[in-house]
Order: structure tokens, then sequence, then C-alpha cells
């Protein structure tokens, strides 16, 4: 296989519905593989709204639920109320829980699952709402 | 050793990170939200932010600086000096997360960070400790210890260091006044109000000397360094060798030194403090069991580099040296210049240095982590840049220490330099022969110096 031919495969794949495509054959071995997208597009903000940033307040990883095969506590578009727990940071094997501040909705979630965080990293938008 | 959390700031941030690229270990950097574009926090191959400017909440802040190191997959941590260097607790969460701390271990730390038990178990060892007291206990129990004593008196705090908690009285009236405010001082800065009384030698001076000690039982002292040149019990100036002492006097601190690094068991990189009295006699002080500051000096002198060694000790490798392979050679000088002018009642100001020339040239090493265009902030301390000098002998020390000062611009900060100056053309001082007294009096001799 050349150039030109890996270059139209993966412009097909691209142009098409799928995310992972394989091909093996002799000794050739090709993987395309899409940039993964966001599973769903941000949720629309509307203009003049106010997005409060939600800080880490401490080292540790992040995640967005509070067991692997758990939902996540929030979601982008999801209405939160003081108190709620929006995410959790791990630090030294303590599940530590982040709660949000204010009313609103969760507008973005700016770090992906997994993902270690330093102190003040901002992890969340929320978008007051009185 | 592969990757190294270096858990300080400033200068001493930068030098161990320097000596680890020197031995190719990977650098993860820890810094406030007041240290975002400070040196450590770019030269770093990776940097975690671990709080907000206050010490408290960043570089003291255990968690955070343990997580950061575990994300980071470092396999060590080094302490510095100040900060959590001397904490036992930290030491013991950094083992126990199966990360090696770069010092002794936490038992060491806990022993020699209680300074009335170092004290015991030196005169245990044999070691000459300065007379003193126990924790003292009540007021009555302060006037009568200072009594047997005799005036002056120093008051000490237990878990102290640095000079904080520390007053010196020359009567009972003077010593009841400090009492309450040595140990607010005292509980603020160690959470520990307990303190201790010593006598106060007159006309003594400040030798220390560096140990380093394997896991092995192997022991080597790497000379001493003269630091009687301080202002409000924090040194300004120190020198290796020190300066008029005899050969006599210097291998029997040497000898002590070792017996006392041997009652303990120590080991890594430490330094056994004790203080000369003019008839030549010596007594121990403290054990400092971390890197000092003033390292530099004896690194230029005996061809040692502390920072690399104490890492090596810490992975475990048996001491590169035997006694008989480190000699002297040549004399060094170390200024240590702060935001801050020396003058009775001065304060370190925080500013922004707007120039900054720094000085080159044979013999000249300037560790520091300030650049132009730096904010100096107002959370830690007023090191600002240590300026060592090295010569053949004393007198080419000291030349060459006086045209490096001449050399250093820093402008837009308030520095010690018109001091340093001052002093390296003060007779006494190039002389050699000035004790812990020597500041003191010469501000009150002189004019305030700006």
């Amino acid at each position: 296989m050349d150039f030109e031919q890996i270059k139209a495969l993966i412009q097909l794949v691209d142009s098409s519905g799928i995310t992972e495509f394989e091909l093996e054959g002799g000794d050739l071995r090709l993987r395309i593989r899409k940039a993964s997208t966001p599973a769903q597009p941000p949720a629309a903000v509307p203009p003049g709204a106010q997005l409060e940033p939600v800080a880490a307040p401490m080292v540790g990883t992040f995640y967005r639920s509070p067991a692997p095969d758990a939902p996540p506590f929030v979601q982008e578009g999801d209405a939160v109320s003081p108190g709620q727990v929006l995410c959790v940071i791990e630090a030294m094997k303590m599940m530590n829980e982040i709660e949000a501040e204010l009313s609103g909705v969760v507008r973005q979630i700016l770090v992906a699952d997994g993902q270690p965080v330093e102190y003040g990293q901002v992890l969340m938008l929320i978008e007051r709402r009185a | 050793m592969r990757r190294i959390l270096v858990a300080n700031r400033g200068e001493v941030a930068l030098r161990i990170i320097r000596a680890c690229r020197e031995l190719s270990i990977e650098t993860v950097a820890i810094y406030s939200e007041a240290d975002r574009t400070a040196l450590h926090t770019t030269q770093a191959d990776e940097a975690v932010c671990v709080g907000p400017a206050p010490a408290e909440q960043s570089y003291l802040h255990m968690q955070n600086i343990l997580a950061a190191a575990l994300i980071c997959g470092a396999d060590g941590v080094h302490p510095g000096y100040g900060f959590l260097s001397e904490n036992a607790l930290f030491a013991e969460m950094c083992a126990a997360h199966g990360l090696v701390f770069i010092g002794p271990s936490s038992q060491h730390l806990e022993l020699l960070g209680d300074k009335a038990r170092a004290k015991a178990v030196m005169e245990e060892a044999g070691v000459p400790v300065i007379p003193g007291s126990g924790v003292i206990s009540s007021r009555t129990d302060l006037v009568e210890t200072a009594a047997e004593l005799g005036y002056p008196v120093l008051l000490k705090a237990r878990s102290g260091g640095g000079g904080k908690g520390m007053r010196l009285a020359q009567d009972r009236t003077e010593l009841l006044r400090v009492f309450d405010t040595a140990r607010a001082e005292a509980r603020a800065s160690f959470q520990d109000d307990a303190v201790y009384l010593e006598k106060c030698l007159l006309g003594a001076r400040h030798i220390e000397v560096q140990l380093l000690a394997d896991n092995y039982g192997n022991v080597v002292h790497v000379g001493e360094r003269e630091c009687s040149l301080q202002h409000r019990y924090q040194k300004l100036l120190e020198e290796c060798p020190a300066p008029q002492i005899s050969a006599e006097l210097r291998a029997r601190l040497g000898a002590a030194a070792l017996q006392g690094a041997r009652a303990v068991n120590y080991r890594g990189a430490g330094t056994m403090e004790f203080l000369v009295d003019p008839a030549g006699n010596f007594y121990f002080v403290e054990m400092n069991p971390r890197l000092q500051v003033e390292h530099p000096v004896t690194e230029l002198v005996y061809g040692v580099d502390l920072v690399k060694e104490q890492i090596r000790l810490a992975a475990g490798e048996p001491l590169r040296y035997s006694q008989a392979m480190l000699s002297p050679r040549g004399h060094a000088i170390e200024c240590r210049i702060n935001a801050e002018a020396v003058a009775p009642g001065s304060r370190p100001i925080p500013g922004v240095v707007e120039k900054l020339i720094v000085p080159g040239g044979p013999g000249v090493r300037w560790d520091s982590h300030i650049y132009q265009g730096y904010s100096v902030p107002p959370f830690y301390d007023a090191l600002l840049g240590k300026l060592i000098a090295w010569g053949e002998d004393r007198q080419e020390a000291l030349r060459c220490m006086e045209r490096a000062l001449q050399e250093l611009v820093i402008e837009g900060v308030q520095t010690s330099l018109a001091f340093h100056r001052a002093v390296l053309r003060d007779e006494r001082f190039r002389a050699g022969s000035y004790s812990t007294d020597f500041v003191r009096q010469w501000l009150a001799e002189s004019e305030i110096v700006g």
C-alpha cells in the first residue's frame, strides 16, 4: 500500500460514520482512529449569562462519578443547587466530594474523567441562576 | 531514582533542579499561586500548583504535595531547607507512600527536632554541650534556672530554628519580659511553645561541621564553616574554612561532629553546629538534619557536590568518599543577599527587581532565583540570592568577593548589598577574628547602613 492509497483510506473513513478502522494483511497492519469528538455539543450558553468557575481546592485525580461503573454526578446542561456533589477529587486515597456553591446550570465540564488536576484548576463552568 | 519532586521554592529549588538535571533525573516542581512565573516553576520538567500564596496552604501543605508527587510518578522528594525539610510527619508520609524522602529518617527528624533531647543524646555520647536547662515549666523555674546558669542567658524554643522564638536576656527583669513573647513566637512558628534556657557565651563564634553519612554506618565530615556573622540570629555571611582557628581545634571539631553523627546513627547530609568560645572550648548547639543554605562554600573548597551526594545517599548508594579523600583547597565566602537593608529595625519590603546585573568571572558563583522583572513576593523569606567567591587563600577570596559585590546590581528592591560591601572593608572582619557579637557591635558603632 502506498502513501496515496493510505491518504484515500483516511479520507474515506473521515467522511463515514466509522470511528475506528483496522486493516490487516500480510506484513501490513493499519489502524485509523478518528480524533474523539465531544459526545454532545457543549450546551448552548445564552448571551449575557454569568459563568462561574468551579476551581479544584486541592491537588488530586478528578472523577466525574462515585465509582467507575456509576453514572456521573452531573452532566452538561444539568441544574445544580448549593451542596450538590459535582465531582470527586481523589487525593492520597481519599475521595473528596466537590460541592456546588451556587444555584445554576452546568454549562461546561473542562476536565476529563480520571485526569490529574492541580490546585486552582478550573473544573467546570456553571451558569448562575437566581 | 528517576523523578524527584522538589518540595521547595526559590534558589534552593533551582539548586536541586540543577543537580537532578546533571544526574539525568527528571524534576517536578511545586508552586503556589504567587510563584506561577518563578524560575523553579518554569525550569522543572513538570510543575504542579499546590495552593494559594500563604506557605501553610501551599509549600507546607503535605497532602497536596504528596498527591502531586504520586500523580506525577515521582519516586523521591527533596525538601530543600526550611518548609517541610525537618518535618518528621512529612518524612513518614513520604515513606508510607513509597517515596524516598531525601534526608534522614523521620525518627532522626523527631529526635533532632527536639533540641533539648538532641543535646541530652550528644552529652551522653561525650560531645560537649552548652550548659542549659530542660523545658521551663513556670516563671519560678525560669528565674531559678537562669540564676544557676548565670546571666546573660538565651531563651530558645524546643522546636525552634532560624532564630524564631529566641531571645537574649541580660538580667532577671529582661528575662521575665521576653518570656511570654518568646513563647508566643514559638507557638506561632512551630505549634509548640515549650522553651528552654541556655547560657549565653560572650564572644563566642558559631562554627558548624558538614557531615555526610550513608545507610551502612559510614560517615565523613566535609570540614567546617564559620557562620558568626549574624543579625538577629540570621546568618548573613559564611566562610569555609573558618579563619583563625588552629589545626588542632579544627581536628577536634571534626572528631566531635563524627562522634555525634555516629551516636544517632545519622544518614544523609547534616550539620553539627557548635559555639566556640575565645579560649577554644566548643559546645554542641544543635544538629541540622538537612541541606544548609550556606552549603556552597563547602562545595567550592572541598570539590564535593553536596546535593548530588544527598540524592545518591538517599537512593541507598554507599558513601563515595573516605575521610582521607576530603581535603580543603583554598577559601570560599558566601554573602546572603536579602531583600532587606541591614539596620536596626529594618524589615524586608516586597517589590519588583527592575534592574539586575549578575557578577561573573573566575571564582564567582551566583545561586539565585531572581531575574529582571521578578516580583519579590511578601509571603516567603527575604533571600534574593547567594553570592559565593573562591580564592586560593582567604585574601584572594576577599578580593574576589569585593569585586563581585561591586559588579552586582539589584535595583527596585531594598537589599543588604551596602551592608555586605561595608563589612568586606571592615578591618576586624578582614583580620578574620569576629564573633557572633560582631554585627550588633558594628551596627551600634556605624551610622545606619541603607
